[in-house]
């Protein structure tokens, strides 16, 4: 039961959960648990990212060459592999989150008519 | 596909990294290590499963499972070292056969010619049209002017002979190839001298000839190398000729290049000289023409010339065809079919250990189920089956290699001589991709029905283990191999042609016998001999020394010799009927001694051969052919006959009586139709070549060198060829059906052996696989005999099966050998019984031990087997 569950939410978040990163790193140069902190946080908490889904999707988004990663120290001294934002990924991220307000806002439409019908 | 080389333990030490990260968060916010560590856990989830989907991802499964099919293969081909071999040794023998002839295509037909757009050479020839067929001659010097000067076609165009001349003045005489030709060639084949100059059309005239260009190999063993050769003199046939010129080394006209090139001399009378054919004529297409569009072109010019010259161009034709084509002509047909051939026999080869692989791979339907029930994929077990098939081909591809390159060794050192090109064959670039290809072809094609068969099985009916797949899989090579033995029995039947026809072919007459007769051809130099009479008086010389030779017992002079390949044609007048000029027949014209016809064993049929008395200035006398007497004189009445002869063109005319008629010689060889021919007295035609036959009891070959010196005595710029023996040269005059035959038979023999050893083994299988029912019969009562015939019929119902469906593919496939064969029908009803018959007494004999071997199987032993 719980693990249905778990695979819907993913195969729903699955374009979201690219598009989270991609602006979660917008503000400079970060690491997976510190991705998956920033997206929680921002969210107000929100939303649940399990944290083991996100490591393919920051696979996939470096293989498209909209994110790159090195590995760096943390804050906190401790080893970590970082992943920064290119120059497509931007451009990326700016077409996703047109896409995504267009989405959201006819999705918005629709549900909006029909409470008020 | 190399996407990413980022190696998993990165990605894992990445994924720890960030556990710690994320527990001393947690920690910072008040949990408990433990619970901070339990708690991180928890957010991530299954760790294994994001490495796998890691793994998964990185585009390294393939080849990762790639190496470990590689690794399982080997493991299992060496595990079976047996079959391995067999395996490996079959393929070999087929993919190697198929290098070996692709090799042979490939530098024969192929490889371009190494002139610069070699496909732009085109051969230009009159032909001759007669009952329907076409045949392509030389043509004369007027016509080539005209052909060059109006066509639209041809970029340029030069006309050429070849002829063979001594070099004289520098010690013994030496026979030297040469190219005699207009100064188009250069041009034509875009080929200029390295050193000096070429000629140019104002010295092909009469006087102005003497020059010549020589070829690198020439300048080299001649002059060192040394530039200084350009303005020498070299004599050619006692005749002065100026170096001005030495080609590039890798220049060779034609294919198998010459020594030196030498402008033709054209006389004042050339252009009466239309009925003159002597010379070959190549042309170069101008750029975006077709060999089509310049053959309209040149219909519509010879159209014109036979319109205006009907009496010397009426009958003629012309016709361009590229020059590639035209120097394989005969070949080509050959090879394909020895091409179809091999391919055949790797067929069988691949059927062969598709067997092997079907039989070991019902042996393994456990192991296979066991995997598919762990999870393997069908695609999974697919691909190890191919890998396996692949692996098997490659170690036979390279094993093949070896066979090729042994073969084709035997075949530049015992094939024919006049296939152009056959001795620069060898395994190059080419040749290895196309091996690489067969190798990887077999192996898809004989991995083909194992890999269906192991991705059909379903699991649980074969961890049950029933016996309805075996039964499939006896199906399956029970089919492959009808078809080995169909396949068989038509290469069998191919060859099986070609052998009849070879037979045929020797057990002709050619004519007369050259059995212990030593030919050996001597050209003098014309300057040397003022006039008729000294050259009759050379010959009575030489003759007379001859005859001194030991164990000689008569010597004769001919020319041209028959099965030399060299021969001359004539028109001719019959005085007694009126013929106008252009329906004048013609026939063949040969010069010979008085004795020859008794030295070469030639029958008199009527009236006498010639005599000593049939001299200079004796009554001019001629023998005729019984065919020519058959043709030209079908009411008997030749005996008496004056004719005239001699080409109609510039050619002095002569004339003759004739006197007898003599029986037929196969003279353009024993597979080529018998020409109508007349001969004439050597002494009575002045001239300055001729071949001596030299009869001798015991051995002749050992008088040639003996020969040879006695003739330089005389005349030391005489050019004395190659004493050869008769028979060698009949021999010879077969070569090519022989090495055709010979592959072909090679081949098929190939192909039984293949199809015996696929046979033996399906028997020898099903009698293992039905070891427990034979020992039932036995218990039963069921006799050896009884045992013997159930298992022989077993396997003779394939191989009928077999037979039947290859004599028809035999009958529809063979028809591709039509040009090959001489007297015998492509259908020939007792080749086929013969062949069906042989190969049924093979099948017998491969089916024969595994039979035996289950009538001597002990029941007890047999019932208890599992």
């Amino acid at each position: 039961m719980s693990t249905q569950e778990a695979r819907e939410r993913l195969e729903l978040l699955q374009g979201t959960l690219d598009l989270l990163i991609l602006r979660t790193l917008i503000f400079g140069s970060q690491h997976g648990q510190g991705i998956a902190r920033a997206i929680q946080q921002s969210s107000d908490e929100e939303l649940l990212v399990e944290h083991g889904a996100l490591y393919p999707a920051l696979q996939r988004l470096e293989e498209r060459g909209w994110i790159s990663a090195k590995w760096g120290t943390s804050s906190n001294n401790r080893k970590a592999r970082f992943y920064s934002l290119t120059a497509a990924g931007r451009k990326q991220l700016v077409k996703e989150t047109t896409k995504w307000k267009r989405f959201a806002t006819a999705i918005g439409r629709i549900l909006g008519h029909e409470a008020e019908g | 596909m190399f996407r990413r080389k980022r190696k998993m333990s990165d990605f894992s030490a990445e994924i720890e990294a960030h556990m710690k990260l994320e527990s001393e968060h947690l920690h910072e916010q008040g949990l408990s290590e433990q619970e901070a560590r339990a708690a991180s856990r928890r957010a991530f989830g299954n760790v294994m499963q994001a490495e796998e989907r890691f793994y998964e991802s990185s585009g390294w499964v393939w080849w990762d499972q790639l190496c470990q099919d590689v690794r399982f293969g080997l493991r299992m081909l060496a595990k079976n070292p047996g079959f391995t071999s067999i395996a490996v040794l079959t393929l070999a023998l087929g993919i190697g056969a198929n290098t070996t002839i692709f090799s042979v295509i490939e530098a024969v037909l192929l490889r371009p010619l190494s002139y610069n757009n070699a496909d732009q050479l085109v051969s230009v020839a009159s032909t001759w049209d007669r009952n329907g067929v076409t045949t392509p001659y030389s043509s004369s010097p007027p016509d080539f002017f005209d052909w060059r000067d109006q066509n639209r076609s041809f970029s340029s165009m030069f006309a050429y002979h070849m002829s063979a001349r001594a070099l004289t003045g520098r010690g013994d005489a030496k026979r030297l190839h040469i190219v005699v030709t207009t100064a188009g060639m250069f041009s034509t084949l875009q080929a200029y001298p390295i050193i000096g100059r070429e000629f140019v059309a104002a010295e092909n005239r009469k006087g102005a000839d003497h020059l010549a260009v020589l070829s690198y190999g020439f300048w080299q063993a001649e002059f060192g190398g040394l530039r200084d050769a350009i303005g020498k003199t070299i004599e050619l046939d006692s005749e002065p000729y100026t170096i001005i010129g030495v080609m590039p080394h890798d220049f060779r006209f034609p294919v198998q290049g010459s020594d030196i090139y030498v402008p033709i001399g054209f006389d004042d009378k050339v252009m009466t000289q239309r009925g003159a054919h002597y010379l070959r004529v190549l042309g170069r297409l101008k750029p975006e023409v077709s060999v089509a569009q310049a053959n309209e072109d040149l219909r519509a010019i010879m159209s014109e010339l036979r319109r205006l010259y009907p009496d010397k161009d009426g009958k003629w034709g012309l016709q361009g065809e590229l020059w590639s084509r035209v120097l394989v002509g005969d070949v080509r047909p050959a090879l394909l079919v020895l091409l179809g051939a091999v391919g055949l026999v790797a067929l069988i080869a691949c059927a062969n250990v598709s067997n092997l692989l079907l039989a070991r791979a019902t042996a393994r339907q456990r192991e296979l189920a066991m995997r598919r029930a762990l999870g393997a994929g069908r695609l999974r077990l697919v691909r190890q089956v191919l890998t396996e098939g692949l692996l098997l081909a490659i170690f036979a591809g390279a094993a093949s290699l070896l066979l090729a390159h042994w073969a084709l060794l035997a075949i530049v050192r015992f094939g024919p001589k006049d296939i152009p090109r056959l001795a620069s064959v060898g395994l190059d670039t080419t040749v290895l991709v196309f091996s690489l290809g067969v190798s990887v072809a077999s192996a898809l094609l004989l991995a083909l029905l194992p890999a269906l068969r192991s991705s059909g099985t379903s699991v649980s009916g074969l961890l049950r283990m029933s016996g309805s797949s075996s039964l499939n899989a006896g199906r399956a090579r029970s089919a492959l191999l009808v078809t080995e033995v169909a396949i068989s029995m038509t290469l069998l039947a191919g060859a099986g042609l070609l052998v009849r026809s070879f037979v045929g072919l020797r057990s002709l007459s050619p004519g007369f016998d050259p059995k212990d007769v030593l030919t050996l051809d001597v050209s003098v130099p014309d300057a040397h001999y003022k006039n008729s009479l000294a050259l009759e008086s050379y010959w009575d010389q030489a003759l007379a020394k001859l005859r001194t030779l030991p164990g000689v017992t008569s010597v004769d002079a001919v020319t041209p010799l028959p099965l030399s390949g060299d021969d001359f044609s004539s028109s001719f007048r019959i005085e007694s009927r009126n013929i106008p000029d252009k329906d004048e027949p013609s026939a063949e014209l040969r010069w010979a001694t008085p004795n020859c016809f008794q030295t070469l064993g030639i029958r008199l049929r009527q009236g006498r051969t010639f005599t000593d008395a049939d001299r200079l200035g004796g009554l001019r006398v001629l023998l005729i052919s019984e065919t020519a007497a058959r043709m030209f004189f079908p009411k008997g009445d030749a005996i008496g006959q004056k004719l005239h002869f001699g080409a109609s063109g510039g050619y002095e005319r002569n004339e003759g009586e004739i006197v007898g008629i003599v029986g037929d010689v196969r003279h353009f060889g024993l597979d080529a139709p018998i020409a109508p021919t007349f001969y004439v007295p050597l002494s009575q035609a002045g001239m300055d070549n001729a071949t001596f036959v030299v009869r001798a009891q015991g051995s002749p070959a050992a008088l040639g060198q003996s020969a040879r010196k006695l003739i330089q005595e005389i005349d030391r710029d005489a050019l004395v060829g190659e004493p050869l023996l008769f028979e060698t040269l009949l021999a010879n005059s077969l070569g090519q059906r022989r090495f055709y035959m010979l592959l072909l038979g090679a081949f098929a023999v190939l192909a039984l052996v293949l199809t015996a050893v696929g046979l033996y083994g399906v028997i020898s299988y099903s009698v293992a696989q039905r070891t427990q029912e034979i020992g039932i019969r036995v218990a039963m009562g069921a006799g050896r005999w009884q045992i013997l015939s159930m298992v022989l019929n077993n396997g003779l119902r394939l191989a009928l099966v077999g037979a039947a469906a290859g004599q028809v593919m035999a009958l529809m496939l063979n028809r591709a050998l039509k040009g090959l064969l001489v007297g015998v029908s492509t259908t020939d009803p007792s080749t086929l019984l013969v062949t069906a018959t042989v190969l049924l007494m093979v099948a017998i004999v491969a089916c024969y031990a595994p039979a035996w071997h289950a009538t001597r199987m002990d029941p007890s032993v047999a019932l208890r087997f599992e």
